[in-house]
Formats: C-alpha cells, structure tokens, sequence
C-alpha cells in the first residue's frame, strides 16, 4: 500500500488531481485507488490538500493519509501560509515539488529533510501546453517518476477527467513534465 | 457482466437510482448531497434519464413530492443530509405509514448545532424510528449496490417498507473509487418494473389516503408496520443471496471479520467498517486475537445474526458515530447490549463525531481499552476528545 498527500492552493486543481491519480490507477494500470477529500472552507488561493490510497489489493482503510509515501506540492509558496508539508514524514517518503528555482527545491530538502526531491516547473509548462496556469495535470506526469503510475495510465486518466480537447493538453503536459522532472 | 466506472459515493447513488428507472424526482441540494440533486438534474436535461425534475423549496416538499409520485405508481427519487434529514422527519413518517417504498440515498452529517458539513450518524440516528429500512455503506461499490438492493427489499409485498441507503459524508460521497457496474438488462431483470401494491393514486378511481384514523384501527395499522419489519429480515437474507448469485458480490445483514477465534470484537457503522478491518489484520500481526463486525442493517436490525457473529467474543467494543445524550450508551450500543446475553463484557465508545476521522488510532484504541477493561459495566468512553474538552469555548459573562 501507497500513501500520498497532494497540497496546493483552491483553484489549481488539487481535488480533481487526486481523482485524476485515482482513476488512472484503478482503470488504467488493473490496481486500487480511493481518494479521501478533506473538503473545507475552501476559496481560490487557500491551502488545501487531498489523500490518496494506492493499492494492489482492494482498499479497507478509509481514513486520511498521516504518514504518506509521496507528498506532491503544487505551489511551492505553500510554507508562507503555514502548511507544514513534511507533517507525518518518514526516512524515506518522496517529495514530488511545483517549483522554476531549483535552489527552492534544495530548501525544501533541507530543511523539511526529504531525502528524496524530484520538482519540475509545471506551471510553465502548464501555461505551454494548456493555456492556464493550473499545474495540476503536469504534475501528475511529474508524479509517474515515483513509479506510482505509468506515465499512459496518468495520460489516459487525464483524457478521461478533462475531456477530449483540454484532455489532450493537459495530457501533453503530464508527458512534458515526465521527461523534465529533475531529481535532487 | 457489467464494467468498470470511477465513482465518488454520489454519482454511484445516482448511476443506481437511474437505472432502478425512478420517474419523478424531486430533490433539495444540501451538502454533501448536492452533488446527487444536480447530476440527477443534469442526465434529466440531457434526455439521459426519462424522469420529471420537480424543482422543490425545502426537503419537507422534496419528500412530499415523493411520497405522492411514488403512489401514483412509479418509482420516485429524493436524497438529503443532516438538517434536511431533520426537515423531512415528519413526512419520513407518512412515507413509512403509507407503506410507500421509497429508496432514498441519505449522506450521513452531523446535524447543527454547532453547525458541521462533515461525517457523523446524528442525523439518520434520529431517524431509526421513523420507520425506515436504514442500510449503512463501507465503500463506493456498496452504496451502489445496496440502492439497488434496497428497492427489492422494500418494495417486497411483505415489507412494503421505505429505505434509507446511508453513505458516510465526504468519506463516501466525495471518495472516488472503481465500481463494478453491471449492464442495464441486468438490473432490470434483478430490480424488475415497480407495481404500487397497496395504495394508488388514480383520477379514474379516487381514494382518500392518509385520513384521520381513529384509535380503532391505527394500533393494527402499527403492528402491519412492525410485521413488515420482521419480514424484512427475511426478504434482506433471500435478495442478498440472490444478489451474490448473479453479480458474485456477498452482502450480509451484518458481516463478521475474522470473528471466529477473536477474543474482543469491534462493531461498527459505515465507512469505518473497512478501517477496522484494517486495524484487526495489523493487531492479529502483532498477536491480538481481534476482529470487527459491521451492522449493515441497523433497521431492521438483526440481533439473531449479531448473536451468532459475536458468539465466540468475550468482549466487545461498540463504536457509535453519534453522541446519544443521556442514554445509557449511544444507539449501536444500545442495540448490541441487548442482543447479547449478560456474560459478554460490552462497551460504549462514541467518536469521529463532525468530520473528526476514525483512525486506525482511534479502532486500535478502542481494541486495546477493551482489552484492558476490568470493569463489567464500564462507562462510555469517548475516544478521540483532545485536550481539556470542558476548557474549549467557554462562554465567559460579564468579564
């Protein structure tokens, strides 16, 4: 079993990212996904996050994520509004990071001590690829570097959730992303 | 043999609903159930579903609307949460004694005050005696199968009962997981066409329904109701069965995990059923000798099949999402202490109240203080209080 804690903030697509993965787990690579929303006072630009649960085996668990394997950021001005994204962290839980400045990727590392970093600027790519400046669906691709989920699996789930036209941009994207993540 | 689909609790209520082939709906949007009265909205625009929308102004006249299309001889649809649960309780009522079998998707919240949007059983808790089936869902895959259940069970000649399908707020309704959906043909040969078997509302041959009763005659009218009950038990065991047949998916009244051997046993409602049965598997690692028992049918509620289930346990820990004030324990518990015979050591626990999750700390907690209970009436227990609870918000006068 897999858990992982995707931050962000309202409105670049957290929720719909955490059904994004769930859907291509569990219909395009034959395993288990259930995603536990933590909805809330939600408004554009306020922290908000999402649990997933990754499994070969159906799922029995349906709580939320306290000691996740993989903590996907999305924006990382997160720490300035008192996120503490490293909460629950263990040795060798993997850090999957939305950032242009790689320096901001070493703090990250350094000081929330994950020894595992991969970022990428999906929010580039995201206003390439897409159009928007939502970084959701590029750091899914990002994601796939975890082995979580093949990078097909992550591009059909995104054709499914977002529809054909921005389906295959927000496809495009995740592939981008995929081949331009960078490890730490 | 059906096919997969990925489906938050919600849009699984729906998918059943709309292909039980319901015909008039009429729903208020309360969340977490929004999302069930505007995707059913949606597939009545877009022709996908061949029902009339009524658009209502509170969950009194959804459920009037329901009740009153429903005795016209189809199949009607509503679906509500906590306060609108609590607006409808007086025609949940009239449903139940009209023998109406409605099917309604309940997402179970906390009812105010204070005022909550998340999981707990306060509201169809105060509904358990407001003559409704009540069936109580761990997963996604459930809720879609026990609304399609529940129209066989209630609209069964001998229970003619109504039926609330209740999936946790958020942790089932907002939780997107693999269905296993079965083909239309298939469903309409398990749920069948719906045929009004009592009472029926047709111009060309008027009756008056819901008159006033006099004492003669409504205590009889109740004993029909609690016989439809009892027949309900029997009905549940005889569709499951056949359920299990055609779609290979077991279903029970209430389902004992890994009970046989254990020495202390947990019983719970809902969405955390799974996470006990989680808990038990990582305990039963470690040496404890545990298991879980999940109540699927809280009304009728099946104190026979529970007796059998716990036979073995000598303790058991019975975990209410509800507060029951100023009982002698919340209401599971109040159901398993009398079902069981007076050796068996039974306790109270009462937490995830209002969105706080039910960890796999808070299962393991419970386990364990059972274990270690000496006492053989031992007080409720609340499990997940932080802090001083009797410091938080204290309303200072005059300072």
């Amino acid at each position: 079993m897999r858990r992982l804690k995707f931050y962000g903030l309202g409105g670049q697509g957290v929720v719909t990212a955490g059904k994004t993965l769930s859907t291509a787990v569990s219909i395009y690579d034959g395993k288990y996904a259930i995603t536990v929303p933590a909805y809330g006072h939600e408004r554009r630009g306020a922290p908000v996050y999402t649990d997933i649960v990754v499994d070969e085996e159906p799922i029995l668990a349906n709580c939320f994520v306290y000691e996740p394997d993989i903590v996907l950021v999305m924006d990382d001005s997160i720490i300035e509004k008192n996120v503490d994204v490293a909460k629950g962290k263990r040795h060798d839980t993997a850090l999957v990071l939305n950032t242009r400045n790689p320096e901001v990727a070493e703090m990250y590392a350094n000081e929330f001590g994950f020894n595992k970093v991969f970022y990428v600027d999906a929010t580039q790519i995201a206003i390439d690829c897409i159009g928007r400046e939502i970084p959701n669906g590029p750091m899914l691709g990002a994601l796939a570097i975890t082995g979580i989920a093949p990078i097909e699996a992550i591009e059909n789930a995104l054709k499914d959730i977002f529809g054909e036209r921005a389906g295959e941009k927000n496809a495009k994207a995740a592939r981008k992303a995929y081949e331009q993540v960078k490890e730490i | 043999m059906g096919h997969y689909k990925m489906l938050d609790g919600n849009y699984a209520a729906v998918e059943a609903l709309k292909m039980a082939g319901v015909k008039v709906i009429s729903a208020y949007p309360i969340t977490p159930q929004s999302s069930i009265s505007e995707k059913l909205a949606e597939l009545v625009d877009e022709g996908e579903l061949n029902a009339k929308y009524i658009r209502v102004e509170s969950e009194h006249t959804a459920m009037s609307c329901a009740v009153g299309a429903q005795l016209t001889g189809v199949r009607a649809a509503t679906a509500t949460s906590s306060v609108g649960l609590a607006l409808m309780h007086e025609v949940l009522n009239v449903a139940a004694g009209l023998r109406v079998p409605l099917v309604m998707p309940v997402v179970n919240r906390s009812l105010a005050s204070p005022w909550s949007l998340w999981c707990d059983h306060q509201d169809t808790m105060a509904e358990r005696d407001s003559g409704w089936i009540q069936l109580y869902c761990e997963n996604v895959q459930d809720v879609f199968d026990s609304v399609i259940m529940a129209y066989r069970i209630a609209e069964h000649p001998d229970v003619l009962t109504p039926a609330m399908v209740c999936l946790d707020g958020f942790f089932l309704s907002h939780s997107m997981q693999k269905v296993l959906v079965p083909e239309q043909e298939e469903i309409d040969r398990f749920v069948g066409e719906y045929k009004a078997v009592n009472l029926r509302l047709d111009p060309k041959d008027p009756i008056l329904i819901n008159n006033l009763t006099s004492p003669d005659e409504i205590t009889e009218m109740k004993y029909q109701q609690a016989a439809g009950f009892r027949n309900a038990k029997r009905v549940m065991g005889e569709v499951f069965q056949e359920f299990a047949e055609l779609f290979g998916r077991k279903k029970s009244v209430v389902e004992g995990y890994r009970t046989d051997d254990a020495d202390a046993v947990i019983v719970t409602l809902g969405s955390m059923s799974g996470t006990a049965k989680y808990v038990v598997n990582h305990m039963r690692e470690k040496g404890y000798k545990v298991g879980a028992a999940k109540v699927v049918s809280f009304r009728p509620f099946p104190y026979e099949e529970l007796r059998r289930v716990l036979e073995n346990a000598a303790k058991v820990a019975v975990l209410d999402r509800t507060t029951g004030f100023g009982a002698q324990g919340a209401p599971l518990w109040l159901e398993v202490k009398s079902a069981l015979d007076g050796c068996k050591l039974v306790k109270s626990y009462i937490g995830g109240l209002a969105g706080r999750d039910v960890s796999m700390w808070s299962i393991e907690n419970a386990l364990m203080d059972i274990m270690e209970e000496r006492s053989a009436k031992p007080d409720t227990k609340w499990i997940d209080l932080q802090g001083d609870p009797m410091n938080l918000r204290q309303v200072l006068m005059n300072v």
